[in-house]
């Protein structure tokens, strides 16, 4: 075959675009891992770090602080990050909405509201179930993600108006519900407060051996729809000419992204503002197609978080901040810097 | 050219269409579309013209009456299979994230890309050329929300040329363009209609540029066929004033011979 005058016809390969951003954010995960593995209460030396990496220290104590707090805490921040990350631009592209977040379809506030309910019942029968939390949790996503299905159907399937609208009457009525829990609680407030703020605190194995697979198979099904999100970007009618159901497309990441989600913030409560900026910030890095810019988000939701997290347990230590609050003082700036430099 | 002829790439047989409400947007029509034909859809504002667009693009399905396309039940076509027969330059242009226009025009090839595999160098040849044929080379490198109307429409229609139909749609496509680029535009048309063997019907919003462009032109009145035939047939004092309510001057176009309306 003739070489072609210019290459590849004036367009970028794709499949070259990813691999190098595979590649970027792979090692720059890797790297602010490592880095972040240095903050804490107690002070470990790098060194010493680094050997307890490989296994080979004698300090048992030391280890037990890397491998078992540390280490475990950055692991659940990165997955958390990226998910909430990735389904929240998944979502920006199904509703064309760029203020869309991994929350506006009302999952978070069904696994608020089971939480919330699980703390209460917890006051009032005096039992210990902490560690049930996270399944009270996930019920009261699923449910609120069953209602928001069922009435977006009802009204007007075929439009992401529709959806969102259901989405935001289901939140509302169960932030509702657990304003009234608030409300009527007493000793158990301050935790049903800490839980709808977030926290990476009470990481551990165990949890990330349970969320890993759902989230990463989630993102990896909302990353072969890329083009379909694409097409989408042209309007609900354009992408149907394109030969794309968008209905069908609709619901698919709607269930998809609420699942990853449910399973997620179950564990870690609401950390909020990462869903939403972080894939607008991808987007300015290396443009709009979701074949890069969702692969991306994930990269730089799962830095962010883990950089949030440090700050979260550092800068008043030993007393922690909730990363909620955390990752909106410091995105909200940054954000806004990008914008503006953005525009120049 | 007879009615049931084998060349015909559609044909509208007893064609209904209303929404939920039940009044008629539609009501029986009836006509076929010979290969190679630029037909123009004229009419008063809410006369149905775009609704008729959306129902032979597939994305109505009328509620009587039926579509075939090359033969084949429309509404029965998985629209991943439409898709590949029909493309539409839209009124709207506006899109949500801020892509580069070729990034846009590439975008006219999903219908054969595959999910799991991705684009072919072939799919990126053919939307260099698409976009050489509209103009719009020298726009590729641009982003999408930063050019003007007159552009985004030139995009659009190198998207819908990337997606090598065999019907080409047009929603009223030259009404942000400049004179320039509206007959540049229609040059390119006629051109496409003789060397890709593409059949196109457009809205127009413009009588004089729908009886300079089209080869029939199609009169709706209502959501009815008012008339339908050559723009000498279908422009006549008696039939705009039915529709159109107004008393117009009809000349006769110096060069082309068609007729021309003026106020």
């Amino acid at each position: 075959m003739n070489k072609p005058l210019i290459e590849n016809a004036g367009y970028t390969n794709w499949r070259k675009k990813l691999i190098l951003m595979l590649l970027v954010g792979s090692l720059s995960i890797l790297g602010v891992s490592l880095i972040c593995l240095n903050f804490g209460v107690v002070p470990i030396h790098p060194k010493e770090i680094f050997s307890l990496l490989w296994g080979n220290s004698p300090d048992k104590t030391n280890s037990l602080i890397i491998w078992q707090l540390r280490a475990p805490r950055i692991v659940l921040g990165v997955i958390t990050g990226a998910a909430l990350s990735t389904v929240g631009g998944a979502f920006q592209g199904i509703l064309r909405n760029p203020l869309a977040d991994p929350y506006i379809l009302g999952v978070s506030a069904g696994a608020a509201l089971g939480a919330c309910i699980g703390i209460a019942l917890q006051h009032v029968t005096g039992y210990l179930f902490a560690s049930y939390l996270p399944l009270f949790a996930f019920i009261g996503a699923m449910l609120s993600l069953y209602l928001v299905y069922k009435s977006s159907k009802i009204s007007y399937s075929a439009n992401s108006t529709g959806l969102l609208l259901a989405g935001v009457a289901i939140t509302f009525l169960f932030s509702a519900l657990i304003t009234i829990l608030l409300a009527i609680s007493g000793k158990e407030l301050q935790s049903m407060v800490f839980w709808l703020m977030g926290d990476l605190s009470a990481a551990n194995w165990k949890k990330i051996s349970i969320i890993t697979l759902p989230a990463i198979i989630g993102c990896l099904l909302l990353f072969f729809s890329s083009l379909d999100l694409n097409a989408l970007s042209l309007g609900e009618e354009e992408a149907i000419h394109l030969g794309i159901n968008t209905g069908k497309l609709r619901i698919r990441i709607f269930l998809i992204g609420s699942i990853i989600i449910a399973s997620v913030v179950s564990f870690t409560g609401l950390i909020g503002f990462v869903g939403l900026v972080i894939p607008h910030i991808a987007r300015l890095l290396v443009g709009p197609d979701h074949r890069i810019m969702l692969p991306a988000s994930a990269f730089l939701g799962g830095i962010f978080l883990i950089l949030c997290d440090v700050l979260a347990r550092t800068v008043i230590a030993p007393t922690e901040i909730p990363i909620g609050a955390i990752t909106a003082i410091v995105g909200a700036p940054l954000f806004i810097y990008l914008l503006r430099r953005k525009n120049k | 050219m007879a009615d049931n002829n084998n060349n015909n790439i559609l044909t509208l047989k007893g064609v209904h269409f209303s929404y939920n409400d039940n009044r008629e947007i539609l009501s029986d029509i009836n006509f076929y579309l010979p290969k190679g034909e630029l037909l123009g859809i004229i009419g008063p504002n809410g006369s149905g013209k775009t609704t008729l667009l959306n129902v032979i693009s597939g994305i109505l399905k009328p509620k009587k009456g039926e579509i075939s396309l090359l033969n084949q039940n429309l509404n029965k076509l998985p629209i991943e299979q439409i898709a590949k027969f029909i493309s539409v330059v839209p009124q709207d242009t506006w899109v949500t994230f801020n892509f580069k226009t070729k990034e846009v025009v590439f975008m006219g090839r999903l219908p054969y890309i595959s999910r799991l595999k991705g684009e072919t160098l072939e799919d990126y040849q053919i939307s260099r050329e698409a976009m050489k044929k509209t103009h719009s080379l020298s726009l590729s490198e641009n982003n999408i929300q930063e050019i003007s109307g007159g552009e985004r429409q030139r995009v659009f229609m190198a998207k819908a040329l990337a997606q090598t139909p065999q019907l080409l749609l047009l929603d009223e496509f030259t009404s942000h363009l400049d004179l320039n680029y509206k007959y540049e535009m229609l040059n390119l048309l006629k051109k496409a209609l003789n060397e890709e063997e593409l059949t196109i019907i457009s809205v127009f919003h413009d009588l004089n540029l729908a009886s300079i462009a089209s080869d029939r032109l199609l009169l709706l009145n209502e959501g009815k066929i008012e008339k339908i035939g050559t723009p000498q047939e279908v422009l006549t004092k008696e039939i705009i004033q039915k529709a159109y309510g107004v008393k117009p001057i009809l000349i006769s176009h110096p060069d082309l011979e068609v007729p021309q309306v003026i106020m």
